[in-house]
């Protein structure tokens, strides 16, 4: 498990964060209470900045990780060779425990979120990158070959029919990125780079005791997570009307 | 289906190219056999040459080198008289139309977005695309509401017909066409096969097509090339030619032992010379029956029994003319009865399955025109003369309209 010292240096809220701000309740003193819904009512909006960070830190890093995967399948398709290394690559940079990756960078990039972004793309790359090339990979050779025959160039073929054949895998690859993104995010306070995860350690490991705030912070990552998956499975659906026509 | 009535632009279009083999090659690395090696053959505009081998012949290669999907190695090739090589690849595919075997269709576009894709390439307007593909839908016998399906959402058979349909959508001067019945089930294939010829005389087109199958290549070709590793072609003829005289024993064995049969399905019963039926009405005096019969024209040894109208009613017997007047019920049944339009091979099984020498033939009024006999037919086979009325019939495109005489 994580070492007492590493959590202590990641927490940046203090006591005044859980501390009640109106006094009214005293539910949170006792750490046996599950759930104290006053303090919650009250203090609610002491998570937003945490939230925000959080939705930045996921979108920033899905964004990067996207265009450079889409990138090594881009190359990948063209050289053919590639495509070995490129998985591996990648498969050996999503292996990495996401805790030591942020220690082993924090020598070259410092603490903060530009650590915590780099390697949250770092570990969409695998799995984005395995379904772009997947999707291309399904796409029938028969619509490559008419599309060359009726004089479509290299760069046509690939906007209007192998990309748009390949959008299901490709998004289903941005749903999985993203979704473990938000978990990952959390442990990205451990490098400095904000987010709820600020909130979940909080100084002094004041937050994990604090039932109350681990359940409030626990649920908006869930949230967020099941609203980043139904935003993008609803630009799936958009992207892929053919899939739903039935034989008539 | 609809028929020869859909008489839009694209059946009054810009018309065809002749295609121009000059010693073109193709030789993949190293091999040290070409692909297809110094092919030279010449394409006349408006006519289908079938391209026809066993795989591995080069016949799929030969094709492609057209349009450029495969390049040449040497030689070269002219579409209407200018070089495939003058153009841009992307150019010139999108002057040629492209019909392969897997059909190609894509499956995330509408019919009419499949049918637009050249179009598109084009610059032309949405508009433009709709109703051009309604137009073409309907040419190829699909309803043009199949417009806003999906291809999932059609049968094989429509799916072809709307690959070709697409095909034919920027109103190319040359088809190329890869197996395109190949996937298709025979029930299916051959009623695509009479639908294309019948679209092919509407729009005449030069075709390049692609097969396998010796029998397609007969029904198909205006003219064919049997090709065999390599890429040689062994006889470039058309399809009685090809019959009649095989080249060299490769040809003789690719066309088949039953090649004599095989011409049979090539002509009708109106492209051969039939014997006079000497015909007889009841009540006639058999006494002017028998002189009929003696005539030095008339080969058919019995008379045919006619009503007024000289419709055929039976044959009549020795026992039948031994009377003085000629009976109204003859003595042996009709049998067989063709009609003009018949195809030969047909009226042959007909007469074999009837287990008759002779059949009465009979116009499209139903009136007796003559008699076949399998006489005729057989000498028919080993007559230097079928091989120009065969031609005749081979031009002729399928249909099932009535011939006027």
């Amino acid at each position: 498990m994580i070492e007492p010292t590493v959590l202590a240096a990641a927490g940046q809220v203090g006591e005044d964060f859980f501390k009640d701000r109106d006094a009214g309740s005293l539910c949170q003193a006792n750490n046996a209470n599950l759930f104290c819904w006053d303090w919650a009512k009250n203090n609610i909006d002491r998570y937003e900045p945490f939230f925000i960070q959080h939705v930045e830190l996921v979108v920033i890093s899905v964004l990067i990780g996207f265009v450079a995967a889409f990138g090594l399948a881009l190359l990948s398709r063209r050289w053919s060779w590639l495509r070995v290394p490129f998985l591996l690559g990648t498969g050996v940079l999503y292996t990495i425990p996401s805790v030591a990756f942020f220690f082993l960078l924090l020598p070259f990039t410092g603490r903060g979120r530009d650590t915590a972004i780099i390697a949250l793309s770092v570990y969409t790359l695998q799995i984005i990158y395995r379904n772009t090339i997947l999707g291309l990979d399904n796409v029938p050779r028969a619509s490559i070959d008419a599309a060359r025959g009726m004089g479509m160039t290299d760069r046509q073929i690939l906007r209007k029919v192998e990309l748009p054949l390949a959008s299901p895998e490709i998004v289903t690859g941005l749903i999985v990125a993203t979704v473990s993104t938000v978990a990952i995010a959390t442990l990205a306070a451990l490098a400095g780079g904000g987010g709820l995860g600020e909130v979940i350690v909080g100084k002094e490991k004041l937050g994990l005791d604090f039932k109350t705030n681990l359940i409030i912070a626990g649920g908006l990552t869930i949230a967020l997570a099941i609203v980043f998956g139904l935003m993008l499975m609803g630009v799936q659906r958009m992207l892929t009307p053919w899939r739903r026509a039935r034989p008539a | 289906m609809p028929s020869g009535e859909a008489t839009t632009d694209i059946t009054s279009a810009s018309g065809a190219s002749s295609v121009s083999y000059q010693g073109a090659t193709k030789r993949y690395g190293d091999a040290k056999v070409a692909a297809v090696d110094e092919l030279t053959l010449e394409v006349p505009a408006g006519e289908i040459c079938v391209l026809v081998g066993p795989s591995g012949c080069g016949k799929t290669t030969a094709m492609r080198m057209v349009n450029r999907t495969v390049e040449m190695s040497s030689g070269d090739i002219l579409v209407g008289g200018e070089s495939v090589r003058s153009k841009d690849a992307a150019q010139l595919r999108r002057e040629i139309g492209y019909v392969i075997q897997q059909i190609g269709l894509f499956p995330h576009r509408t019919i009419t977005q499949n049918i637009g894709t050249v179009p598109q390439l084009l610059g032309r307007k949405k508009e433009w695309i709709s109703e051009r593909s309604a137009e073409l839908l309907s040419l190829v016998g699909l309803d043009p509401e199949f417009g806003d399906r999906y291809p999932a959402q059609l049968s094989g058979g429509q799916q072809q017909r709307v690959g070709v349909a697409r095909a034919l959508a920027a109103d190319p001067l040359v088809m190329l066409m890869d197996e395109p019945f190949g996937a298709i089930d025979p029930i299916n294939r051959e009623r695509l096969q009479n639908e294309f010829l019948r679209l092919q005389a509407q729009v005449r087109k030069t075709v390049l097509f692609v097969t396998h199958d010796i029998d397609e290549a007969i029904k198909m070709g205006d003219r064919i090339a049997v090709m065999r590793e390599g890429g040689r072609v062994e006889q470039y003829a058309t399809p009685a030619e090809l019959l009649m005289a095989p080249a060299n024993e490769f040809v003789e064995d690719f066309v088949g032992a039953d090649r004599a049969l095989k011409r049979l399905a090539l002509m009708r019963v109106s492209d051969i010379d039939l014997w006079e039926a000497p015909w007889a009405t009841a009540g006639q005096s058999t006494a002017e029956v028998r002189a009929k019969l003696d005539a030095p024209d008339v080969e058919v040894p019995y008379p045919l029994l006619v009503d007024a109208e000289r419709r055929p009613l039976g044959w009549l017997s020795e026992r039948d003319l031994a009377a003085d007047t000629v009976p109204s019920q003859p003595d042996s049944p009709l049998g067989p009865v063709l009609d003009r339009d018949d195809v030969m091979r047909d009226a042959l099984a007909d007469m074999l399955q009837g287990g008759a020498q002779y059949a009465a033939v009979t116009d499209a009024g139903g009136r007796v025109a003559g008699v076949l006999s399998v006489e005729i037919i057989s000498e028919f086979l080993v007559s230097p003369a079928a091989k120009e009325e065969e031609h005749g019939a081979a031009e002729r495109p399928l249909s099932t309209e009535k011939v006027d005489d």
